[in-house]
């Protein structure tokens, strides 16, 4: 369903602005001091734009796993739901600049990610389980590996938002004419 | 897996690896042969059919979690542009702020 899933892509246009971000940071780490007044700029100029649409896809995405979650249980996707929400308002905090809105969807979305993957392994584990329904080995370490996969991407999606946090209390921040609603 | 026809009689061998050696293990003849036989065709179409719809869901399961692993990347980047143009640079992994900042 490749047009089903533009929806939860960005679009190539941001990849293009991401792909100049990356190139210019890494030029600017070597020392380049044209590309660190031009990335300067460019997180300046383009920069909210595309952490505004992150967020909104990553808002998207997580929906679609809450609704793969709860399975057609119209209370499991409120709790989920709701779950979700309480944890953007803890860990967001007050008054979040809109990269922090960003990192603070990416820890709830690997969360989610987390809690998608265990309920679907658990089954495979619990005692009662058909063996008609069971999963072959090679499935289990897929899933198994995609687990290890969300939890590595659950820390260190919690260290990049602290990382930011910690950083920029330590500067002035840059002002930002984005507004991104948290719910 | 392997039905023989040996001066019309039929035979049933099952191949069995143990380790890197495959051996070739007797079942039966006659009536018999061709009944493990048909079992074995009958389970291994089962087995493929399970496989097949494993890694289908695995695809699923692969294009659901594609949009979280995309964000992940643009966060990465997008923060590290950020910390980069605030004057910070990493030094042994760490981030710190630069002296030219």
């Amino acid at each position: 369903m490749p047009g089903a899933l533009e929806r939860y892509q960005l679009p190539p246009e941001d990849k293009e602005r991401l792909e100049e971000l990356r190139e210019l940071s890494k030029r600017a780490e070597e020392g380049d001091e044209e590309a660190r007044r031009e990335l300067k700029r460019a997180v300046r100029e383009s920069s909210p734009a595309v952490i505004a649409r992150a967020s909104d896809v990553s808002r998207r995405a997580q929906h679609m796993l809450i609704e793969t979650a709860a399975g057609g249980s119209e209370l499991t996707h409120y709790a989920l739901s709701a779950r979700l929400d309480v944890m953007r308002g803890e860990i967001a905090g007050d008054d979040p600049t809109p990269l922090e809105v960003l990192l603070t969807e990416q820890v709830v979305s690997c969360w989610l990610w987390i809690t998608l993957l265990d309920a679907l392994n658990s089954g495979q584990f619990w005692r009662g389980a058909e063996k008609a329904i069971r999963v072959g080995p090679s499935y289990l370490r897929q899933m198994v590996k995609i687990q290890e996969s969300a939890h590595r991407r659950f820390i260190s999606s919690i260290q990049a938002l602290a990382r930011v946090r910690k950083l920029q209390a330590k500067t002035p921040g840059i002002q930002f004419n984005t507004q991104i609603n948290l719910r | 897996m392997a039905l023989e026809n040996r001066d019309g009689n039929l035979y049933y061998y099952r191949s069995v690896r143990r380790g890197d050696e495959v051996r070739k293990v007797y079942v039966g003849s006659g009536d018999l042969a061709l009944i493990a036989y048909e079992q074995d065709v009958m389970s291994r179409a089962a087995e493929e059919h399970r496989r097949q719809e494993e890694r289908h869901e695995l695809e699923q399961l692969e294009a659901l979690l594609a949009p979280v692993l995309e964000i992940g990347g643009a966060a990465e980047i997008l923060a590290r542009a950020h910390l980069i143009a605030g004057g910070f640079r990493r030094h042994k992994g760490e981030w710190r702020r630069a002296r030219s900042a």
